[in-house]
């Protein structure tokens, strides 16, 4: 048992040490592909080391939810981290704590406070963005919903660690429709979620357009680090969710032994790097839609989950 | 040899006016072909008629005519020979080409139209069925003026959305086929045959399916919205063939179909069948009470009739099969005549508006005739066919015991017969209005539409008094086959 | 044929992946904004479909639905999309949002709506003919393409997404008869193929006859023809095409 809490510590330290990393190989590769050199992918660790020697400003205006909100937003991850296989195809201490479901709200409950941050200093670009935020999630709620009925059609089960091994034994269950449309879907969300082109445009600081970074616009000092290192850990967390669970539960570790647990490590980040590259070609390759066209992003995902629902309920 | 013969004329006529390129040859070729094709088909009838099984065998399993077949084919052969004369005196092509295109996609279409009795594969005569709009559609939108256009881009998206509906039928119809061990020879005739052993939910299914997608093609209500305009919309000689033979040929293929369901355990095809055209002929004669237009008149006339011939089958029965291939005849001859008149009154006055046509019987005489004679004869008056075929209906439904459908039929024929004699004696009797000479000027009429008229009025008036021996033959052994 | 045999599984599945991704083909005719992407989603239709005739050609083996695919390939990858090109170049090409009745995000619930219906209509058909297999998939998906580009014609309003949708619904009907009639005479097949040809060429004239003289392919707002008196022609103000 102790080492099954120490397995999961280490899923958590990963999680922590190496989203910073992923966003700054994504932010390199995008700017290479757009033949520019751009940033070191070390950057982020170098942002979160001086907003964290930085003093924070905040408004007199503001309440305890403007204080409290980076904190929330910074844990949530680190708790679904618990419940997913990050390096184990075997479920660890936490695991039973709570299914997809649950992560999903723990997850949805950092956005609603981020969205009430954003709110809570009166500026006018933080509504705009909480606001945007919220359609986009209004959006994203059911197709999480349909993704997630569609696992337990097929698993019988909404827990992640029960679910990764699903789909591929027999490997030609790779194959089922419902899995190959669940991915779509699932990176569409993912894509939807995180404020990625062609939702949102992350590297973008025009505010009037911006969706996600508005709502950190008041943050300073060791909030902004907070928030930040936050939401690069969710983005980690969802690729993994992603990659761990539902597209390529291989690599992971079959035995306590610590040697496969800590050669898993290098494992899912190559993984992860071939996932990066891919979402950099998407990004390199599409154009942010105008807000209005979100909707039907989002109910192109929607339908193509449903797609998947009705396929795998129906295959019998 | 003489199927394959009817299969090659129209398609070598095509061929030759392609290559002659010429507009008055392809005329001629035309008709040369359109009366090699009528002897042909009636010598085939003949065939059918004193070979031992009643079937012509041309390739077993693929191309053979039973009576049935034999009745549309020759229809289909007659309304061609009397709509190639019409066309001579009546297309006038200014465009140099355009008769080209014309003769063309003319005998295309009618080549397509003479295959569909013949072929026995349904997947095949569902293909035939698809080719008779593919070719007629560009005849549709031949006068190339905004209304034709319109009319035939509303035709060939309905028809075919119908055909695309129908196809997965014919899948399903296999399916059943395949499923009861009867796909070789997969012939209408072993369908009828292995149809005892088929899943009544799949042939249920295959035939409503079928219903629907070729009941767009011949004009069924809530699919018929394209007819009237199509009909109206193409060239006279056009509209003769579509109105005439081209509903009653794809009619026949649902009436194959219905064959099957009625050999096979399914029990309400003939119900499903009655319903829809009932719907239909109602639907028609209250559109024909305002209708403002000569050839649209026609066109819902013919949307009525095709619910009558439905409904007639549906009744079911030995009489009412009788009575519904006599209508099919009877309509086919008689609206081709209706058009070829309506068609010569817009050729003399320029215009097929029924509030501006008065008084034909004394600004043109013959124009005037003929359209009375047709109105009498399409809307069921007593000495004509249609007369005959349709009080036969309404007795073989009371002799079933249908109360109910043949009092509506009989309301819907009222008020149908009181629309169309009401415009028609308006058109030939009424005051007109215009007084000055100049107004009261016809244009002349050329010499092919007379003869035309002529020789379409001969059967219309001949079948209500004397049907000759072989057709009466023919029409009871269809009679037959279609009790499956 | 034992290598055969143990490859069943992956190749059920694989043909459930056509299917699936040939639904999504027909959500996406019915919902893009661009003719072009239309036309994109048929082609990728009609490979699903085509890959759908090589898997059950495949397994159980049979040349015939082998060659119904390689039909397919042919004509609806190969040589329709050059036909369009030839005849409606500048509808395809030029020209790119379109219009529809109904907005995307309704098409699709309504498209999804259709789905269901399928399903459910086709699951007693199944059920009578105690089907397994590949029926499971293709049958309730081709019925559903089928609604869908029937949906597809009357929410569309121009000439060439028309037609694309009358394409797709024999696509659907197709897709069912790989798994229905799988053993349709290879004559059927290649008259089905030529017809399908004879019919994006005659629309593609059609909506070439129709750009020219009234100006413009909005084929769903042509409403001239009512029961009105006396038929006149409106001189259209035909658009300068670049063609000639």
């Amino acid at each position: 048992m102790s080492v099954s809490i120490l397995y999961n510590l280490i899923q958590v330290l990963v999680v922590m040490g190496f989203s910073p990393l992923a966003i700054g190989v994504l932010n390199r590769m995008k700017e290479i592909v757009q033949s520019k050199r751009g940033p070191s992918i070390f950057q982020p660790y170098r942002d979160l080391r001086k907003l964290f020697s930085k003093d924070e400003i905040v408004s007199d205006e503001s309440t305890w939810i403007f204080r409290v909100t980076p904190y929330i937003v910074f844990v949530a991850p680190i708790f679904v981290t618990l419940l997913i296989p990050v390096l184990t195809n075997y479920p660890l201490f936490w695991a039973f704590m709570a299914d997809m479901v649950g992560a999903g709200f723990v997850l949805a409950l950092a956005g609603f406070f981020a969205a009430l941050a954003a709110i809570d200093t009166g500026n006018p670009y933080g509504a705009m963005g909480a606001s945007r935020t919220r359609m986009v999630g209004f959006l994203a709620e059911p197709i999480f919903l349909v993704v997630f009925f569609t696992v337990s059609f097929v698993a019988n089960s909404t827990i992640p660690f029960i679910v990764q091994q699903k789909w591929v034994t027999p490997a030609a269950n790779f194959f089922t429709p419902s899995h190959i449309l669940l991915l779509i879907a699932f990176i569409m969300l993912i894509l939807a979620e995180k404020g990625r082109i062609p939702v949102d445009n992350p590297s973008g600081h025009f505010e009037l357009s911006m969706i996600e970074e508005s709502k950190e616009l008041e943050y300073s000092g060791r909030g902004a680090a907070l928030m930040k290192w936050g939401g690069w850990m969710k983005f980690f967390v969802l690729m993994i969710v992603f990659l761990n669970v539902l597209l390529t539960p291989w690599g992971l570790a079959a035995t306590t032994r610590i040697s496969a647990v800590l050669l898993a490590i290098p494992l899912v980040l190559l993984k992860m790097l071939i996932f990066i590259l891919f979402l950099v070609a998407v990004e390199s390759s599409l154009a942010k839609l105008r807000l209005f066209r979100i909707s039907e992003f989002m109910s192109a995902a929607f339908v193509i989950a449903v797609v998947a629902m009705i396929t795998s309920a129906f295959a019998h | 040899m003489i199927l394959t013969a009817i299969i090659v004329i129209p398609l070598a006529a095509a061929a030759l006016c392609a290559i002659i390129r010429r507009s008055p040859a392809g005329a001629i070729i035309t008709l040369v072909g359109a009366l090699a094709a009528l002897a042909l088909s009636a010598w085939a009838d003949h065939c059918v008629i004193t070979s031992p099984h009643h079937v012509l065998i041309e390739i077993s399993h693929w191309i053979e005519l039973d009576s049935l077949g034999a009745i549309i084919l020759s229809l289909v052969a007659f309304v061609n020979v009397t709509a190639a004369i019409f066309s001579l005196g009546y297309m006038d092509f200014k465009q140099s080409g355009s008769g080209l295109r014309y003769y063309l996609n003319y005998n295309l279409f009618v080549f397509s139209m003479l295959i569909v009795p013949m072929l026995q594969e349904p997947n095949i005569v569902w293909i035939a069925v698809e080719l008779t709009t593919l070719f007629s559609v560009l005849l549709v939108g031949f006068e190339n003026s905004h209304e034709a256009l319109e009319a035939a881009w509303k035709y060939i998206v309905l028809t075919l959305m119908g055909a695309a509906i129908a196809l997965l039928g014919f899948l399903l119809l296999f399916w059943a086929a395949r499923q009861a061990g009867a796909v070789q020879p997969y012939t209408w005739s072993g369908l009828v045959a292995a149809a005892p052993k088929m899943s009544p939910v799949l042939l249920k299914a295959a035939f409503i399916f079928i219903l629907v997608g070729l009941g767009a093609k011949v004009g069924l209500v809530p699919m018929h919205t394209w007819l009237p305009d199509a009909h109206s919309q193409a060239p006279t000689p056009v509209c003769a063939l579509l109105s005439g033979v081209e509903t009653t040929a794809v009619l026949y293929a649902i009436l194959r179909v219905l064959t099957i369901l009625q050999a096979s355990p399914v029990t309400h095809a003939g119900s499903w069948v009655l319903v829809f055209g009932l719907i239909s002929a109602g639907t028609a004669a209250f559109l024909l009470l305002n209708v403002r237009d000569t050839k649209r008149l026609f066109a819902f006339s013919t949307v009525e009739h095709m619910g009558i011939i439905l409904t007639a089958v549906g009744l079911g029965g030995m009489s009412a099969h009788l009575a519904a291939i006599l209508q099919i005849v009877g309509h086919a001859v008689t609206k081709s005549f209706c058009f070829y008149s309506a068609g010569t009154v817009l050729l003399l006055l320029g215009t097929r508006d029924i509030a501006s046509i008065r008084g034909l019987i004394r600004r043109a005489p013959i124009a005037g005739t003929a359209l009375l004679l047709g109105g009498f004869a399409i809307a069921g008056a007593p000495p004509f066919t249609l007369f005959l075929s349709e009080f036969s209906i309404l007795k073989a439904g009371l002799g079933r015991g249908e109360y109910l459908a043949v009092g509506l039929l009989a309301i819907f024929i009222s008020i149908a017969f009181f629309a169309i004699l009401n415009h028609v004696s308006r058109m030939v009797f009424g005051a007109s209005e215009a007084t000055k000479p100049s107004e009261m000027k016809c244009r002349s009429l050329p010499t092919s539409c007379k003869i035309t008229l002529v020789i379409a009025a001969v059967p219309v008036i001949v079948l209500g008094i004397f049907i000759s021996n072989p057709l009466h033959k023919l029409i009871v052994l269809a009679a037959i086959s279609m009790r499956g | 044929m034992t290598l055969l045999q143990n490859l069943t599984p992956l190749i059920t599945n694989l043909n459930a992946l056509a299917g699936g991704l040939f639904l999504v083909a027909s959500f996406g005719i019915v919902a893009t904004r661009q003719v072009g992407d239309c036309l994109r989603y048929f082609i990728f239709q009609s490979i699903c479909l085509a890959a759908s005739a090589v898997l059950m050609g495949i397994q159980p083996y049979s040349p015939h639905l082998l060659a119904v695919g390689a039909i397919n390939l042919i004509t609806k990858v190969g040589l329709l999309p050059w036909l369009l090109r030839k005849l409606v170049r500048e509808e395809v090409y030029t020209r790119r949002e379109i219009t529809q009745a109904v907005s995307i995000p309704s098409s699709l619930i309504i498209a999804l709506m259709l789905t269901l219906a399928a399903y459910w209509l086709s699951r007693p058909w199944l059920n009578a003919a105690a089907a397994g297999g590949a029926l499971l998939i293709n049958l309730p998906i081709g019925l559903a393409g089928l609604l869908i580009g029937a949906y597809t014609l009357t929410t569309r309003r121009e000439a060439v997404p028309q037609l694309l949708g009358i394409l797709a619904m024999e696509n659907s009907a197709f897709f069912a008869g790989v798994a229905v009639a799988p053993n349709l005479p290879l004559i059927a097949e290649l008259a089905l193929a030529f017809d399908i040809l004879i019919l994006t060429f005659v629309m593609g004239v059609l909506t070439r006859t129709v750009h020219e003289k009234i100006g413009t392919t909005a084929v769903g707002r042509l409403t001239q023809i009512k029961e009105t008196a006396s038929p006149h022609i409106e001189a259209a103000a035909a658009r300068p095409s670049g063609r000639k």
